[in-house]
């Protein structure tokens, strides 16, 4: 087998997409072609060998990738956070219509669910990804365990995104006969742009762990992100109580003040500590909160 | 001089190629040897790689044009791989003198 073909097999065994590898495979031609007569030499002695040339192409790729897709998740998650602000805004000027006005009890409950715990997870999962992204920009090769981390937080964050965004939109739904027209088409509109951004994020991600990494190493995890977190990396426990008690005593406050009631304050917030618990439970691992 | 020992240089080097004027990955390759005496052998398939990571990152740009019936892609460095370009001379430069420094 030539030295072409064999680079061309290569790279497909490492998931590198069609268009960068016809580009790699022109460009190879032209340089062996630059030489001529001596095409065989150069290709045996000169150009190295196709399965390392091609593992590094798509180690680089991959960790770009991840890289790219941390980011455009972050950036099309902001877009989401944008139309939720906008839509819970302008609804609080209006004012909130109670659960029992819409169509129906559950369908509010399970839309304002949706709603909060989806932009929560969202939050945490999009924060990390773009924040491991960002500390390690400048590394040109990242370890395939570390890549994957990258791609799992990236594809959490996006899809308790659209979690988020079919949220609101279930809740526009569900109260189309109590509210004004014009939110019902601000926050319907706000909702299918940011969900068509966070399909788009979605993609970009799919697309780049099509990419097989190999390189070996750690996956890295959430202490190594947050260092002052770094002592509780032995007690997954301390750190799920750290911040479910957190999170909670923050909620049952705001509340408390927001709502001018204590009890509401503490139903809310023992709610917020159990969702907590539960994302931790479910999400944990696959963050790299916890082993 | 081992492949090995030029990692870390190579995307400096390609670079400081590129200054000279748009070139396409042979020219580059031949420049690289011909400008170290011979010195700089690395394996010139992990050229393309490096390319293709600095276009990523925006230090060079390229474009198909067709040569003799052969497609060919020119890479041509941008503003921002310039500016990157001085600050690996400079970089080499403390590098180089603290070393001397040291063997001298």
């Amino acid at each position: 087998m030539s030295w072409l073909g064999e680079f061309e097999d290569e790279l497909k065994l490492r998931g590198i997409r069609p268009a960068a590898r016809e580009r790699l495979l022109a460009e190879f031609a032209d340089h062996i072609a630059c030489e001529e007569g001596a095409s065989t030499r150069l290709e045996l002695t000169r150009l190295g060998k196709a399965r390392e040339i091609a593992a590094q192409y798509a180690d680089e790729l991959a960790a770009d990738d991840a890289r790219r897709g941390a980011l455009g998740a972050f950036a099309a998650l902001s877009l989401a956070a944008l139309a939720v602000v906008v839509a819970q805004m302008s609804l609080g000027r209006i004012g909130y219509p109670g659960f029992n006005h819409g169509y129906g009890t559950p369908l509010a409950l399970i839309a304002i669910a949706a709603f909060v715990i989806g932009s929560q997870v969202a939050l945490v999962c999009g924060t990390l990804a773009a924040w491991r992204a960002l500390r390690r920009r400048r590394e040109a090769v990242l370890p395939a365990a570390e890549i994957a981390l990258m791609h799992r937080r990236s594809r959490l964050g996006v899809a308790a995104g659209l979690v988020t965004t079919c949220g609101l939109l279930l809740y526009a739904v569900d109260f189309i006969g109590v509210l004004p027209a014009w939110w019902l088409v601000l926050s319907g509109s706000l909702a299918v742009g940011a969900s068509a951004a966070l399909v788009v994020a979605w993609r970009a991600i799919a697309r780049g762990s099509a990419t097989v990494a190999l390189t070996s190493g750690p996956p890295g995890d959430l202490f190594d992100d947050i260092p002052p977190l770094r002592r509780l990396r032995a007690h997954p426990l301390a750190l799920w109580a750290l911040a479910t008690l957190a999170v909670g005593g923050a909620v049952t406050v705001f509340e408390w003040h927001a709502e001018h009631s204590l009890a509401e304050g503490l139903q809310r917030g023992v709610f917020e500590a159990l969702a907590l618990s539960v994302c931790f439970a479910l999400l944990g691992r696959a963050i790299g909160a916890r082993r | 001089m081992r492949a090995e020992a030029l990692k870390g240089h190579l995307d400096g080097l390609i670079l400081a190629t590129l200054q000279g004027g748009p070139a396409h990955g042979y020219v580059i390759a031949q420049a690289l040897r011909a400008r170290s005496e011979g010195a700089f052998d690395l394996p010139e398939g992990t050229l393309y790689p490096a390319l293709h990571r600095l276009e990523r990152a925006g230090l060079v740009t390229s474009e198909w044009s067709t040569q003799a019936g052969r497609r060919r892609r020119t890479y041509r460095l941008t503003r921002a791989g310039e500016k990157t370009l001085d600050e690996r001379r400079l970089e080499w430069r403390v590098l180089a003198n603290a070393i001397e420094a040291v063997l001298a």
